[in-house]
Formats: C-alpha cells, structure tokens, sequence
C-alpha cells in the first residue's frame, strides 16, 4: 500500500515538468488530488485495511499529501510569476531618455529672491507687498521727498495721465499716479496699516525711464527691509545687514558703511562688500545696497512719535545679486527666457 | 563734478600721497566715479637729466648724439631724434630697465652704430602732457638725478558724484572744506581786495538807473560795476585749469566768472553794460510767449512762471540757468555789470528741466547754494577780473533783498547721540569732529550748535549725528547681536500666493519666466481689443515698445515659447506670475496673476510617442494649481469665451470674473492670429488666473470637520440626449440639483460624474448623448433596493418635467 502512495508522489512529481500555464496545473492537480485523482482513490483504500494498520497509513497518506500540495503550490508560484513577467512585456533598455524629458525651474530672480526672503525670515523679517501702481505721496512726498527734488524728475519716473483713476490704488489727496520707483513706497503703505514694532521685507518690481540696455531695465526688482521699533541703532542696522550679506556671499564677506544721501534716511550709507569668490569682482570693494536710519520726517508723515519709535531700512538690487554672485553681465538675460540661460541656474544661489 | 588735485592745493594741504584721496573721499561720501591720471604706469628709471653736449650724429642727418648728466658719476651717452633742446636743458631721461607707458623698454643699444644708454623724452612719451612736438623741457630746473614723477607734479583730476544733499561740495573750495576737516588740517580761502560801498538802489556810480525784484524766487541778488576793461585771454595759470576739468577757455572776463563758480560754487553773471537796453535790471517773470537765444545758440520759448534777468525790452537770462546771446561779454566789451545773487532751489530746477536746459549754474543753483557765499564770489571775481582785464570797481555796489537763510543753531544732547548710535560716543571727541567741520559749540550738554549756511542740510539733531559718523567712520564697528523680541507677523499671504503657484507649477514641468511689465501699444491693443486698454497707456513713455502696462502675462510667455522654438531650445512649457493691470468698471485695478503657457508637445523629437497636452489636461492642471494653492474655484460654470481678442473662439473657456468674484480663470488656445503674429509655430495652450489681491488679504479659517457615512453608496447611471450646443456642465449641475432636491431629508447626494459623451450613429442629428452616475448615500444605513429605485424614478420624472433633456433609451 504505501507503495502505492509512493508511487502517486512521483506521479506528480513527474507532472510537475509539463506544467507550463494554469490549465495544465489544475490538470495536473486533479489527476491527484482531485475527487477522482489517484491520490483521492487511494485513500478511500483506507476502510479496507485492518484496524491496527490504519494509524500507519493514515500517518503515511498525510505525508504524502503535503508533499504533494507543497509541489503543486511552488509550481502554482512559478508560472503566476512567469505570467507576471510576461505581462511586463520585453526587458527595455533603461539608459534611453525620459519621455518627456522636460523639467521646469525656478526663474534665477525669483531663486535670489527666495534666497534674500529666507534670510531675512529667520531674522523674523516677513513679507509685505503693495502694489506697483503708486501714487506720488506713497513714492516721493511720504518719503520726505519734496516736489523739486532731483529724485523726483519726471525724466526717471514712468507717470500716468492726471484723469487716470485706480480703484485699488488709494491716494493721499490729489496726485497724479505712476509705476513706482522704488519699493520704499512699501514702507509707508505697511508703517500706515500696522502697528510697530515692525519688521517687514517688501520684494517687489519697480520701474524707472531707463533706456534698456546691459545694466538698465525698464522694470527691475528690490527688496526693502524695515524695521521699526524702540531703541534701534546704528549697530542694529549694522548686525542685520552683515549678517545677510555673510549668509548671501559667504563668511569671507567684508563689508563697509560708505556715507551716502536718502532722502527718507538720516545718516543715509551706500554699503560696500567685497570677498574673495566673485569671478572678476572678487577682491574690491562693490557698492551692493543702500540703508540708513529711518528719518524722523518719515515717521512723522505716518503718524509715528520719533520720541518712541525709530528703526532702519535697507533696499538691495535683486538682479544686482544675482548679476554679482552667478557673474551675469547683462541684465537683459533675465527678461529674455531662453532656455539656456535659464537652465544654468537650477542649483544653489 | 570734475576736481584739479593741483587747483586743490591752493585751499588745504594735501596728503603726501594725493592718490590715497580716491579712498578717503568716498568714505566722507564724496563717490569718486573715475580718477583721470590715477592709473598712469609707474615711470621707474626716468630721472632728471641735463644736456651737456650735442654733436650731429655721424650716419644719420637727422640724428644727435648727447652727453647727458643724469647724476651718475659718468654722463649717459644717449642718441636724440629731436631737435628742440640745447645744451643746458633739463629733460625727462628713460635710463635703461624703464618701461614707458606705450609698453616700450629702454635699453642699452646702438643706434646706426653709436652706442646709446637710455632715451630722451617728449611730454606724451611719459603721458605727461599731449606735446609730442619735441623733449619735454623742464623749465624749472629740478635736480638732476631726481624721479621724473617727483620733479613733475602732474595734475590729477578726480571726478566726484556729488549726492543732491551736498550742493556745498560742487566747488573746489566745499571739497577743500572736506579735505580740511578729514585731515585737521587749516582752509585757505582766498582774502579779497575789492572795495564798494553797498547802496539799496543803483546810485550815479552804477551803469544802470534801477534794479527790480519783482518775484520772490530771487530774494536777493547784488549787481556791480567795472569799468574799462580790456578782454583779452586769461591768464595761462586760469586756462589751465579750466581745462583741466573740462572747460573751454572764452576770455578774461568769461574765464573769471567760470573759474569762481567752480572755485566757489556760486554762479555769477558778467553783462556787457553797453547791451542792456534801457535803464533799469529787472527780476522778473516771464511774459507769455517771451522767447530768448541762449548761449548755446538755441532759441527758447519761455513760460510765465520761469524767472529772467531782463532789460527794458527783453529777458537777457534765464535766471540762474543760462545767458542770452544778446548781453554777451565779447572783445568789445569794455564796461561790465556782474550780477551775483540767490534764486531759489526749485525754482531754478523746474525751470532747468522744463527748458531741457541743465548748466553748471543751474545745477547749482538748484542745489542752494550759500546765501552768505554771494558777496564773497562777486569780490573774488572782482579781484581776478581786474588782474586779468584791468578795470576799475565802482564804489558802490547795488544789493537788494536780504540773505534767505543763515546760521543756524541745532540743541542736542550726548544721549541722543549715543542712542542713535548703539555705542558710546566720548563728549571730546565729538565736539571736535563738529568744530572740524566748521561748525562751532557752546555749551556742555545739551550743547548748542552752530552750523554755517554753507551747510543747508544739516538741520536737526540727527543730522548732527550723521555728521559724526562720517567724519568718524564706521568700519570699526561691529554690528550688533540680533536679539529682537518675537514679532507675530507672517508673511502677506499675496506672496506666498504667488510662490506656491510657481512651486506647484514647476512640479508639472513648467519653467519660470520673468517678462517685462512694460509693453508696447501694439501689443496690447491686438491682444486685448476688448478692453479700453487707452487707461493702460503712460502719460510719458520713454521708448515706442514700453507704451503701456500689462493687462496679462500671456503675450510675454508667448513670446518665450516663440523665441525658445525658433531656437531649437526645448521649452514648451512656461509660466510666470506677476502684477497685470485691467480698465475697470470703477476704474483701472492691480491684479495678481498666475500663468501658463505650453506647447502641446516637445520641440524635440521623441524616441517614444509623448501624449500631448490637450484642453483638459490643461484644465486639470489649473483645477489642481487652485487647489494647491489653497483657493477655492469661483462658483458657477465654466463659459465659453466669445468676443475676446486673446482667446481662440470654441476652444476656450472662463470661470468667474474678477471684477465680481475677485477670481477669474481663462483657459483654452491663444487666438491663432495673435501667437502667428508672435512667430509661434503651432497652436499655444495656456490659462491664466486672475485674482484681486484683496482676496488674499485674509487668512481663511481653518475648516470644520463634517462627519460622513459610513455605509456604502448605492449607484444609477443615466443617460440623457440633449443638444449638442448644450454646455456639458448644464446638464451635470442641472441633475445634480434635481437629485439633491429629491434626495433631501432622506439622504445625500455625492457630485455628479459625466461619464460617457456619445454622438452620431442613432441619434439625431445636433444631438449628443452625456452619461452621468448618481451616488446617494444615507448617514445611517445602506439604501435599500426599493428606495433607491423610487428616488431614481423621482429624479427621472423632474428631469422630464423641468428640463428639455430625453432621457436615452
């Protein structure tokens, strides 16, 4: 009897080479272990034996039957495997290119400006925008600019017709509007609508009657930075800015306080820099950005006691940056979009 | 402002080295923008020599063959081209190991067989002058043996960009002034002889009868008499250095009135007194229509609020700005009146720059100049004239008006000074660098301050302050530590709007672009034709191509697609976010805008076929921008646009307006003519979000959670025949309602899915068939077979009844 079985354990262990899809499995499964396999006849041989042979060749039909099974599910195994490769089609080759190969990045400006925005934020600096369209007061008289003022001349700034009217623009009184020239009209817009203690960054795009050519645009972008608060120095001002111009060009920066003149900052500076890693800048100094202390005058235009309050405020040149730190030499790149120009700067700042 | 180093010295010391002025005046803030000569090659090995022999050249004519004393023991035996020397001369020697300016090297050689032990040299060898004509003789006989460089003091001129606060400094005196304070060293202003008596109106003494201020922009203005002078050239030591920072030598008298302005910084005006027409000088405003030929020869309509100096007939100047041609000073001239006097700033600027007119006097003028400087220019100038021109000054000197401002005197405490400037700040030390400036200071704190009038700037306390800094300078200085208290601002949200869209979009494989606002009236009138776009237009654009502003950002990334396409650079598809400008109904408004543009395959051929983007993968895109970016869509329908020059009629669509919604979404294909005209090839894709920024003004509030069920959704398809004209999203929403209203207080309904669109064989024609799926949900309990049935059937019954759709059999 046992013989029998051992017999059945190489049927279907010869059975197991000529499985090659499901159908041949189920096939071959029932030819043993089906209602009418060889397997199944054997034992219902059982009843036929004597009482004290049955314990032994149930021991030995259980054996027989995991060995079975255990067969049939690795061939089971083996051809859902070989069907789920066949479902993966032919192996490709992986080195052809990506279809479509196409990336987008960041605009080199806006990297800068992110770069700038992110320093300032850990210094606690948050953003604060206005809008393009100015008035004269927000640019120029807010900013203890008077009338006749060489930085008010007509010549350098973009105007709109007296009649024309902006719903979302407010004006002081009656002045005419224009595309501002500086985003130090944010200052006044954020100092009149929130209370200080202040400490706002304001990127945006401004506008002079430049005629475009390698280091003018029409259009251009800054980023101011104020901070209004009691008690701040000159030292402040001093610690902020070095702080960002290390962070932005590296600990090897220097920097120095040029005495200069803003009409909405009193002492005004230009702030020089100069470090070892600039291409043909390196190692002299350059003009980077201008700052100074908040002038009284201007506190005063937005209803702020100079006896409480004092602060600083800073504007530097984005494209100046970004000129300055990838060595681009003309500023018209960034307004043209070709796609070689733009996708050499999808690394670091 | 262009400055002699050399005219420098009549008024400080300078330092030893005068170069070391290209730092120190900058950090005083006087920019130097370039220095003239300050670059000028090193002249090693050029001495002093002396010709002590000159015999002919024995091969060569043209040729001599010099001894020369160059202060070695033996004489230099040197071969000499020129001819303008003579034994006994002193000139520039390049001894052999020199290197001339050109480059060339000097040494020892033989010249058509005499040997030759350096080189004789002309002026513009060493570019030490322009004269090429012969040796450079030195006709102050300097030691022989003595540096070229040391024996001739050439001139440097310095050219100083002078900030609008600092009009005290366009002369050679208010930079001396500087230089004296920085260096502690005395200022040397030149005395002055000229003796006159003032008189409040013009007496016998005077060429003219009267002098009139009819407007208060001159406030005061002196006028003085010289007789018989004679013009003729000025002085070669005047010429010099006129030219030496730029200006061109006239005569005598003109040369004088030149040499004071930039000397003092105060404008004067020499008339020729025989050319004023009758007798009176009049300040006065010009009449309408008033016209006058300036000095540079053109003629030049006035305006009735421009100030002029005329005669009885005619405006002889434009008040501080320019001369007529009409009272010139020429070589006939022989009596002079001079005018010296005060106009104000504004007045002079506003007139300068109408006129289109900017000249060395108006630049100053309009920078106040010293009231109390008049009198003292006008003696100066007196004092030259007569030494350059002889002549004789009246007694008496005509003076009308008063000084509008003087010395003024500034209360400050030490404390402000220390508070302002975060450190501490010894008494001692600033007082003096106040009386370094010229400033003078009583008092022991609070101390009082008395600023001359040269200084018309320096007002207040902390202006005083900023004085300090800059005569003490600030590189010593450490900034300090950053330790502000917390501030619980965020970012406004416009900003971070605009950054996680472009995030968003970089994700999707658009590149960004940074277009310029400025467009031109072309432009903007074939792409939004629609729009009023005259209240786009600038009142004073400077070039045809930068007319107006944007009203989208949509011809911009045109035309990077069209440019990148031309070039074979593979970029197809863009994006850029920006501030767009549109006519409103209450006026013109600012918007933010977001958009995107794409081609709707690659450039580049692809070894495998890529799926081109088409109208509704479009559509995801923004519906998933809206959602990253944490805006809700506008409520109400997708339209199709009509009657837009920017979009291709049939293949585009919006949602919202932003006029009333404050959101507004545009997608579909540019106008084919519009992006041909930009030389694109192939249609363009593109959307555009439109959004007033007051819709980012607030933060939303975080959302509330609903429950929802917990059982499964029983489903039903429909499928209606409706006419093909009917916009899709009707049909949606329209069943949708119906099933909400059917389902109400029962159970709810999930939105509606359309998901089949069949047209064509078995049905009518102009018909289409949309299959829509219906989900209804119950909180409580799965729906049971015979309610969803009747709900389905109420659904269908309102169909039939409320809308012209058939349901499809």
């Amino acid at each position: 009897m046992e013989n029998d079985l051992q017999a059945i354990v190489a049927q279907a262990e010869a059975s197991q080479a000529s499985i090659s899809s499901r159908s041949d499995w189920d096939q071959a499964k029932a030819a043993i272990l089906g209602p009418k396999g060889s397997l199944t006849q054997a034992s219902k041989l059982i009843g036929q034996l004597p009482r004290e042979e049955k314990p032994a060749f149930g021991q030995a039909l259980n054996q027989a039957k995991k060995q079975i099974e255990s067969l049939f599910v690795g061939s089971l195994s083996k051809i859902e495997q070989q069907a789920d490769l066949a479902a993966l089609g032919v192996p490709y080759d992986p080195t052809l290119p990506a279809v479509p190969n196409r990336s987008g990045s960041l605009h080199p400006l806006s990297a800068t400006r992110r770069k700038v925005v992110s320093i300032f934020r850990k210094l606690g600096f948050t953003v604060t925008e206005a809008t393009e369209v100015e008035t004269e007061w927000f640019c120029f008289d807010a900013l203890n600019t008077p009338e006749d003022h060489p930085a008010r001349d007509a010549q350098d700034t973009l105007f709109f017709s007296p009649e024309s009217k902006w719903a979302n623009v407010s004006k002081k009184a009656k002045e005419a509007h224009l595309l501002r020239t500086h985003t130090s009209s944010v200052q006044i817009r954020t100092m009149l609508r929130e209370k200080p203690p202040l400490r706002v960054i304001a990127p945006g795009r401004c506008f002079r009657r430049d005629t475009v050519d390698a280091t003018h645009s029409a259009n251009f972008h800054q980023i101011e930075g104020l901070c209004i608060d009691r008690k701040v120095t000159l030292l402040d001002l001093k610690g902020v800015l070095d702080h960002f111009l290390r962070e932005t060009f590296g600990n090897k920066v220097q920097t120095r306080l040029r005495p200069s003149f803003f009409p909405f900052t009193e002492p005004s500076f230009e702030v020089d820099l100069k470090a070892p890693n600039l291409g043909k800048l390196s190692d002299k100094w350059i003009e980077i950005m201008g700052c100074g202390l908040v002038d009284p005058e201007v506190l005063k235009l937005v209803n702020l006691d100079p006896k409480e309050w004092g602060g600083f405020a800073f504007g530097v040149g984005i494209e100046r940056i970004t000129m300055i730190l990838h060595g681009i030499d003309d500023i018209r790149h960034f307004y043209q979009n070709d796609q070689r120009f733009l996708s050499q700067f999808t690394g670091p700042v | 402002m262009k400055i002699s180093l050399e005219w420098l010295k009549e008024y400080v010391d300078l330092p030893a080295d005068a170069g070391e002025l290209v730092d120190v005046l900058p950090m005083l803030g006087l920019e130097v923008e370039e220095a003239e000569g300050s670059d000028a090659p090193s002249l090693d090995h050029v001495v002093v020599g002396e010709v002590l022999d000159k015999q002919p050249h024995p091969e060569a004519d043209r040729l001599s063959v010099c001894q020369v004393n160059v202060g070695t023991e033996e004489p230099a035996n040197i071969v000499c081209g020129a001819t303008n020397f003579q034994v006994g001369d002193r000139v520039p020697v390049a001894l052999p190991g020199a290197k001339l300016p050109g480059g060339f090297k000097i040494k020892k050689s033989k010249l058509r067989g005499v040997p030759s032990e350096g080189m004789m040299c002309s002026a513009k060898e060493l570019q030490l002058g322009d004269d090429d004509r012969g040796l450079m003789i030195l006709s102050n006989s300097p030691a022989i043996g003595t540096p070229i460089e040391e024996a001739v003091s050439a001139d440097r001129i310095l050219e100083l960009e002078i900030t609008a606060n600092r009009g005290d400094c366009l002369s050679h005196i208010g930079v001396a002034r500087e230089i004296a304070g920085r260096y502690q060293k005395n200022l040397n202003i030149p005395a002055t002889q000229a003796k006159a008596q003032m008189v409040d109106q013009a007496d016998d003494n005077c060429l003219i009868n009267e002098v009139r201020l009819d407007d208060d922009a001159c406030p005061y203005y002196t006028l003085w008499t010289i007789r018989g002078v004679k013009i003729g050239p000025s002085p070669e030591w005047m010429q010099k250095r006129l030219q030496a920072v730029g200006l061109r030598p006239i005569n005598n008298v003109v040369d004088v009135t030149n040499y004071v302005l930039l000397e003092t910084g105060q404008p004067l005006h020499a008339f020729d007194a025989k050319k004023i027409k009758g007798p009176s000088i009049i300040v006065r405003n010009a009449t309408e229509n008033e016209s006058i030929t300036t000095l540079d020869e053109v003629k030049r309509t006035l305006q009735p609020d421009m100030l002029v100096i005329a005669d009885a007939e005619r405006p002889l100047v434009v008040a501080g700005v320019m001369g007529s041609v009409d009272a010139e000073v020429d070589d006939s001239t022989t009596d002079l009146v001079l005018e010296s006097a005060w106009f104000r700033p504004g007045s002079v600027r506003s007139t300068a720059r109408r006129l289109g007119l900017h000249s060395d006097s108006s630049q100053r003028f309009s920078r106040d100049v010293d009231p109390a400087g008049v009198e003292y220019a006008a003696r100066r100038a007196i004092d030259l004239i007569i030494q350059t021109a002889g002549g004789e000054l009246a007694p008496t000197y005509v003076s009308i008006g008063s000084t509008p401002r003087g010395d003024r005197t500034i209360s400050i405490e030490h404390s402000f000074v220390e508070q302002t400037c975060g450190f501490s700040v010894l008494q001692d030390e600033l007082v003096e660098i106040w009386k370094r400036l010229g400033f003078s200071v009583t008092g022991k704190g609070p101390w009082e301050v008395t600023v001359p009038s040269f200084r018309s700037e320096v007002e207040r306390p902390i202006d005083l302050v900023e004085e300090y800094l800059r005569l003490r300078g600030t590189d010593d200085l450490t900034g300090s530590q950053l330790l502000f208290p917390a501030n619980d601002r965020e970012n406004d949200l416009s900003y971070d709007f605009c950054q996680s869209a472009v995030d968003h979009l970089l994700g999707q494989g658009y590149q960004e672009c940074c277009h310029y606002s400025l467009r031109s009236a072309g432009e903007v009138e074939s792409w939004f034709a629609h729009l009023n776009t005259d209240e786009l237009a600038l009142a004073n654009p400077l070039t045809a191509d930068h007319t107006h502003i944007r009203p989208s950002l949509l011809p911009g990334l045109t035309d990077a697609l069209a440019h990148n396409q031309k070039n074979l650079n593979d970029l197809t598809r863009v994006c850029e976010t920006g501030r767009i400008f549109r006519p409103g109904p209450r006026g013109n408004v600012e918007w933010i805008s977001v958009a995107l543009a794409a081609f709707p395959q690659s450039n580049d051929r692809t070894w495998q076929d890529e799926p081109a983007l088409d109208f509704f993968a479009l559509k995801n895109q923004v519906n998933a921008l809206i959602e990253a970016t944490g805006l809700s869509l506008p409520k109400g329908l997708w339209t199709t646009i009509a009657e837009d020059a920017t979009w291709q009629e049939g293949y585009s669509a919006r949602l919202g307006d932003a006029h009333k919604n404050k959101l507004e979404i545009n997608a579909g294909i540019i106008s084919l003519s519009l992006s041909k005209a930009k030389e694109a090839k192939g249609p363009i894709l593109a959307a555009e979000i439109l959004i007033d920024p007051i819709l980012l003004s607030k933060r939303k509030k975080p959302a509330t959670f609903s429950p929802f069920s917990s059982f499964p959704p029983a489903i039903k398809d429909l499928a209606l025949v409706v006419d093909s004209s009917e916009p899709a999203e009707n049909v949606r929403t329209k069943v949708e309602e119906i099933a909400i209203g059917v389902g109400k207080d029962k159970f709810a309904v999930d939105p509606v899915q359309i998901f089949d669109l069949f047209s064509g064989k078995g049905l009518p024609e102009g018909k289409k068939s949309l299959a829509l799926t219906l989900r209804f949900r119950a909180p409580d309990r799965t729906l049971g077979e015979k309610e969803l049935n009747e709900a389905f059937e109420g659904v269908i019954s309102v169909i039939q009844e409320q809308t012209g759709y058939e349901l499809r059999s």
